[in-house]
């Protein structure tokens, strides 16, 4: 369950995806959403599907954890599905093909996140929006920012975890109050985990100060994120497919 | 070479934390400070590195003063701070970025982060450690995580901050072995606690009451010149020990070492 | 009343955290949980509340097999209090007043109850009247948890389970806090489940104590004979000696007697200390 969050849905292996440099996937995942958004024609969907199909391939994930990752958005598809088939003229066809879209989105979405850790997406886009902090936008805060949360998902619901159970000891279930009893049930969960949360965000942000964080010099970076030849070459072919399929 | 002039503080002005306080911390020196709830060791912890600033009064290193802001950078490089929950001081994802963390903000070169990482983290044993996530850690393995990370931005002084009081025995133990190499290998270390066990081996005692300094001195002067339990404390065991056998020879760290010396004596 | 676990045995997420627990918890006790971090003493509390469930083994309260609810699952016993590590950051009213009364409110007591049991917990644990008013956030770290722990103790339970309740207390609030609860056990006679890291306590207030190892219970007995008799079990454990019965080993292996103090308190083991100490010239010389 910590683990599940601290990892997100990331697979640990060791392809050819996974090694990729996380800019190189980010910017591979827009590019193929723009040109999602302007597919035409059956040549153009089954182009991005090969393409979709072929790259999970090479993440070599497990098929049967990629559909489980799927599951949750059957119903939107579903639901998608049936809408076209009644509004639409066309229902049956227009309602294949934006599912089908929609697929094929979420599996290159998928893709990214499954052999991508949290915390190297959030460097890849620190790194990407770095220019950005020329324009005095605070990337460096933002990254730190995303990282703090990463790190402390896991520790504020063991802290919820925590609380729940310390309530259930003292008799309040949350599931079987009713009325007025659940809205004090809740305020009985909410005001404690505030307030160790607050807490806890003053003593780290004591610990990050007295680390000399911010301290006007700017920062060194010990991790630097480097294009190798691999993200040359697939960058290159992920831009040939995305004008590929434009084309068709 | 820590010097605090007159420091007063406060959260709210009528309930002033620390009151007229001074004293100077000299290079080399392994204090404890000690002081029931309430009784602002934490506070005084805090306005060491700057991380508050005295209300009244100054605190100073050397040349600088923690009142100049252009200064605090340079204190907070030079006073590393180690605080008591290890839950709540690592701010990375991993062992290595927690003491890279540091390292970045003090702009060291790359070339030199890896081997400043290896040196604090063999500082404390975690080297086996490096790519392990914090809840993967045990309460003690995080806390000497910490360490690490403060140890790699070499500071001259190190507080901790009551850094030994959630852990279990074991835990304590080896963050008290780590206090005491790394202050034979020079650093000043300030450590605040109430396990009066641990005073022993200090070279001087800072006993806070109420916001006042009630005594400043080696520990075996402590018990004889002021009421412990009046101050939230009670006697280490060596000193229940040598009152309730009568004996006179003076506070050892280790009672043990007392005992077998006066039993052979005999 | 009567708790018992056979061969109890509890998985959290593929991993065994309770290995065939087998344990009978008896009426008027002070038991002591001791061992290190990670060998599932909290997890031990937690199931004996009926908090966690297990997939192996019986656990009964008085020879009945513990209620569950409609689904089969697990239902918390209402008979255990159970004060959690730092137990003031549960609280949440403006008042003591407030917070003290709101669980017997929620279940419905009658207000004259109440105010009976309300009386009657302030007294045991050393609570002023004057502090009903107070908002408990203003209160200091040592009242503060004294009072979410008479939160607890107001629904007069009669197996008190305490997580770690001195962590964090300096030592007068913290010996204080034990004495006080001491008290409230031996007047009631009630069982404490008491889980801590300090041994020194450990010794000096229970009455039995179960140590635990990586999830098995190594070992349930009486605390004198742990102390005394058995100290090579702390050691299987990695646990160390409180200091007095250090002294004590030290003082039998430099006088070559067996020492027998009447119990493992500190009290009672320097008194044998000091006999041995007086008589140690004449030793010598004889």
């Amino acid at each position: 369950m910590k683990d599940n969050i601290i990892w997100g849905q990331y697979i640990n292996s060791d392809s050819s995806i996974h090694r990729l440099d996380p800019r190189t996937k980010l910017l591979s995942v827009l590019a193929f959403t723009l040109c999602c958004l302007t597919l035409q024609t059956f040549g153009g969907y089954v182009a991005a599907t090969v393409l979709v199909g072929g790259q999970l391939l090479l993440s070599r994930v497990p098929v049967r954890k990629f559909f489980r990752g799927l599951q949750p958005i059957l119903f939107i598809l579903s639901f998608t599905f049936v809408y076209h088939l009644l509004v639409t003229q066309d229902g049956i066809e227009s309602g294949a093909f934006v599912v089908w879209r929609i697929l094929l989105l979420v599996s290159l979405a998928s893709v990214l996140t499954l052999t991508t850790k949290p915390l190297d997406l959030a460097k890849g886009l620190e790194q990407l929006f770095k220019p950005l902090s020329r324009f005095g936008v605070p990337v460096e805060a933002f990254a730190l920012m995303l990282m703090i949360a990463i790190r402390f998902i896991p520790t504020i619901t063991q802290e919820l975890d925590r609380i729940l159970l310390a309530q259930k000891a003292r008799g309040y279930d949350i599931k079987s109050t009713k009325g007025h009893r659940q809205v004090y049930a809740y305020l009985l969960l909410v005001v404690p985990l505030l307030i160790t949360t607050i807490q806890r965000a003053e003593q780290l942000a004591m610990t990050i100060d007295a680390r000399a964080y911010g301290n006007g010099k700017g920062r060194t970076t010990y991790r630097i994120l480097k294009f190798t030849r691999m993200d040359h070459a697939a960058g290159g072919l992920m831009l040939a497919f995305v004008l590929l399929i434009l084309y068709l | 070479m820590l010097v605090f002039d007159q420091v007063d503080y406060h959260y709210r002005r009528e309930h002033p934390v620390l009151q007229q306080l001074s004293f100077e911390i000299h290079q080399g020196e392994f204090i404890s400070i000690i002081g029931g709830n309430g009784s602002g060791k934490s506070t005084l912890a805090k306005l060491m590195n700057g991380l508050l600033q005295p209300r009244e009064g100054q605190v100073k290193l050397e040349h600088l003063n923690t009142l100049n802001p252009d200064d605090l950078g340079r204190i907070r490089e030079r006073v590393g701070l180690v605080f008591q929950n290890p839950d709540d001081q690592f701010i990375t994802t991993s062992v290595l970025d927690e003491v890279v963390f540091g390292l970045e903000n003090l702009r060291v070169p790359r070339d030199e982060m890896a081997h400043r990482v290896n040196k604090a983290l063999q500082a404390v044993h975690m080297e086996d450690y490096a790519k392990a996530m914090p809840h993967q850690l045990s309460g003690g393995q995080k806390q000497r995580v910490a360490i690490a990370a403060v140890v790699a931005m070499e500071p001259s002084i190190m507080i901790f901050d009551e850094a030994t009081s959630m852990l279990d025995p074991q835990g304590r133990r080896d963050i008290l072995d780590v206090m005491h190499t790394l202050h034979q290998q020079g650093l000043t270390i300030i450590h605040i606690t109430h396990h009066m066990e641990e005073i022993l081996s200090a070279d001087r005692v800072l006993l806070l009451s109420k916001g006042e300094m009630a005594f400043d001195g080696p520990p075996s002067a402590l018990f004889s010149s002021v009421s412990i339990t009046e101050h939230q404390l009670t006697l280490p065991f060596a000193v229940r020990l040598h009152q309730a056998l009568g004996i006179n020879a003076p506070l050892c760290v280790d009672w043990k070492e007392t005992i077998t010396s006066l039993w052979t004596m005999s | 009343m009567d708790y018992e676990l056979n061969d109890v045995s509890v998985r959290i997420n593929g991993e065994e955290i309770l290995e065939s627990i087998s344990c009978t918890l008896q009426e008027g006790k002070w038991i002591s949980i001791i061992g290190q971090t990670g060998a599932g003493k909290s997890t031990f509390a937690q199931v004996i509340k009926g908090l966690i469930p297990f997939y192996r083994g019986k656990y009964t309260h008085n020879r009945q097999p513990l209620p569950r609810d409609g689904k089969g699952k697990m239902k918390i016993v209402p008979q255990i209090g159970y004060v959690f590590q730092y137990p003031e950051h549960q609280i949440f009213e403006s008042t003591v007043y407030k917070e003290l009364t709101f669980a017997p409110k929620m279940k419905g007591e009658s207000p004259e109850r109440l105010e009976v049991a309300l009386k009657m917990v302030m007294g045991q644990i050393g609570l002023s009247e004057k502090l009903l008013q107070e908002n408990p956030f203003q209160l200091s770290g040592g009242l503060k948890r004294l009072v979410a722990i008479a939160s607890v103790l107001i629904a007069e339970p009669e197996l008190l389970i305490l997580d770690e309740p001195t962590a964090g207390l300096d030592p007068v609030n913290r010996i204080a806090l034990l004495k006080q609860l001491k008290a409230w056990q031996r007047e009631k006679k009630r069982t404490v489940l008491f889980i801590s890291h300090q041994l020194e306590d450990v010794a000096e207030y229970s009455d039995e104590v179960m140590i635990f190892k990586k999830g098995r219970l190594l070992a349930h007995l009486d605390a004198n004979e742990l102390f005394l008799q058995r100290t090579a079990l702390m050691e299987q454990a990695g646990l160390p000696l409180p200091e007095p019965i250090q002294l004590l080993r030290m003082i039998e292996a430099l006088s070559g007697r067996i020492l027998e103090p009447a119990s493992c308190r500190e009290e009672d083991i320097m008194q044998q200390v000091r006999l041995a100490w007086q008589s140690r010239g004449l030793q010598n010389e004889g």
